[in-house]
């Protein structure tokens, strides 16, 4: 498991359900630290928990329209990700994302 | 004739009273586009922030450059009360006399350099815009350079794109714009990276060319030049072949990558929402970033009534009016409200009717279908005036026969709001023309007779009425 690099961050995300599932799910998050990196993006397999785990970074969830559900999660990173993933441009990120999930 | 840089500019519209320049602190995550929102909202000057947070005053930030009538006519290098109706006139005139751009080889975007591994995107100004955005956009107010490498076709667009990481951008330039369909056609099949450019802060005139529709082909050099009434300055980019503005304030040059992507959006957009299309994006690895010293970071604090809307009324319009002209519509007068977010149009017609309400449908989504409602009114209607198209609309459009809706797949815009997350995907939509003209078939001495002033009362009780006003108390 990696160390966390923050105290927070959000996701956007299609199936909240299934993020919070507690199996290992693709995710990007955005870092909410404070300072000149604020919202730097970071791919990672990780676990959501909700409620969340007192020693796990806290993670809020969006929809894919930015509305943030209110129930705060936290998250363990279980693997930092290639900042990228491999689709052609305009495929769907939600798909692609899946994929490289079904592949670990 | 324009200024030819951006500061030429920002020193006009602060002579007129259409800038307001602050040394406060402000926070780049959100107070600053906070401000210009509200800006926009309540018709306010654009503003230049001199003091953002952790980048102090070496990178000033500038909110909604256009975003009122007044500030598109300083652009045009016109008095700041020039009429809309003049400043489609004047729009129309110029855009037939391109003028073909120079090229430097030495020029103020190149002041500062720093390529490959020394870019970092977190470096510049780039604001968060709005609360759950997807992360912070650095092209808001921008001018996007492509080239198609079989024809040599360069374009320029405004399109938005998003900072991943240190050299990553993500963005949504749609798969039906030029940019799109240039990158699918073009690069993806070959797997090649793309090479943009990403000019912030150019020239006001190119960033109008770049906002325009302008026809595929066209050289949009060609048009900031004929806009601007002298030759855009352009000069090469540090990694690729493209050329961009030499005057810009920032250039962020990347390649977009054929075969990856990353988040992106959602985003609050021009037509005034932050819709579902996320997810569907392109990414680009930046190369290099070019600057002057001291850039100015420009804004466009995008929602309703942005400089986007005002822009694309005029140049949206311009283009509505010729296509129609071209297919033989007896059209007299198109406006594009910023009010209705690039999605209405009002077209006025010498002769109506459902057939030609049909025609004005059918030729408008022949190919992209941006607008989604078209109000199709006779020409004694002043489009301008929008009071005047609602009294239209709300009594002359029949509710069962004077509306005339065509669905189509693959061209709508994803953009618009109240289409569903499917639809967005399969890039499905409908636009409807509201038919606010008499029937051609109703003999002349049947049709309604407007009971307004001018129309209901004869011309010597009208000129005594005038007369007699004032003394009227009136």
């Amino acid at each position: 498991m990696m160390a966390a690099s923050a105290a927070e961050y959000e996701a956007f995300v299609r199936e909240v359900v299934a993020t919070t599932s507690g199996a290992p799910v693709v995710l990007t998050l955005r870092d909410l630290t404070p300072g000149k990196k604020k919202y730097r993006g970071l791919n990672v397999r990780a676990i959501v928990s909700r409620p969340p785990k007192p020693d796990e970074p806290r993670l809020w969830l969006r929809s894919v329209v930015g509305v943030r559900y209110p129930q705060p999660c936290s998250v363990r990173i279980l693997e930092e990700l290639p900042e990228t993933f491999t689709a052609e441009p305009y495929s769907d990120l939600f798909d692609a994302m899946a994929r490289v999930g079904r592949s670990r | 004739m324009s200024h030819k840089d951006l500061r030429g500019f920002l020193g006009a519209i602060e002579a007129s009273g259409d800038l307001v320049t602050t040394d406060r602190e402000v926070d780049w995550d959100l107070e600053v586009c906070a401000i210009g929102r509200l800006a926009c909202e309540r018709d306010a000057p654009a503003v230049l922030f001199r003091n953002v947070r952790e980048y102090g005053g070496d990178w000033p930030v500038l909110v909604n450059p256009i975003a009122t009538w007044r500030r598109l006519a300083i652009a045009f290098g016109l008095p700041a009360d020039t009429s809309v109706r003049r400043l489609y006139q004047i729009y129309a005139e110029r855009e037939q006399r391109l003028i073909a751009p120079t090229t430097v080889e030495d020029g103020p975007c190149k002041e500062v350099v720093v390529a490959g591994d020394g870019v970092d995107l977190f470096d510049l100004p780039v604001p968060m815009v709005h609360e759950g955005d997807g992360g912070r956009y650095l092209g808001t107010w921008d001018l996007v350079v492509s080239k198609d490498p079989a024809t040599g076709w360069v374009n320029w667009g405004i399109y938005r794109f998003m900072v991943h990481n240190e050299r990553l951008l993500t963005g949504f330039p749609r798969p039906t714009s030029h940019l799109g369909k240039m990158l699918l056609d073009h690069y993806v099949p070959r797997r090649a990276p793309m090479p943009i450019a990403i000019a912030i802060g150019a020239d006001l005139p190119s960033h109008l060319a770049a906002a325009a529709t302008f026809q595929m082909g066209g050289n949009e050099a060609d048009l900031a030049g004929g806009l601007g009434e002298q030759p855009v300055e352009l000069i090469r980019c540090q990694t690729s072949d493209l050329y961009v503005p030499a005057s810009s304030e920032i250039v962020v040059e990347a390649e977009v990558l054929p075969d990856q992507i990353a988040q992106e959006g959602p985003y609050g957009e021009y037509p005034g929402y932050r819709t579902g299309e996320m997810g569907h994006a392109i990414c680009a690895r930046v190369t290099a970033i070019t600057h002057r010293r001291r850039p100015i970071f420009t804004v466009d604090t995008t929602g309703f009534k942005d400089s986007s809307s005002i822009v694309t009324s005029i140049s949206g319009a311009v283009a509505i009016q010729r296509r129609l002209e071209k297919h033989g519509v007896p059209v007299t007068a198109v406006y594009v409200p910023p009010e209705g977010a690039v999605h209405l149009t009002v077209v006025s017609v010498k002769r109506g009717g459902a057939a030609t309400a049909q025609q004005v449908l059918d030729t408008l989504t022949a190919r992209r279908a941006l607008m989604s409602k078209i109000i199709v009114v006779d020409d004694d209607v002043d489009v301008f005036n929008l009071a005047e198209v609602l009294h239209a609309f709300a009594t002359k459009c029949h509710p069962g026969k004077g509306i005339h809706v065509t669905h189509y797949e693959g061209r709508a815009n994803t953009l618009t709001p109240c289409y569903s997350q499917a639809e967005r995907v399969a890039r499905s939509g409908a636009t409807v023309a509201f038919d606010a003209t008499w029937p051609l078939e109703w003999p002349l001495e049947t049709i309604p007779v407007r009971a307004t002033f001018d129309r209901s009362f004869p011309g010597p009780v009208q000129q005594r009425v005038l007369a007699r006003w004032k003394e009227l108390g009136l």
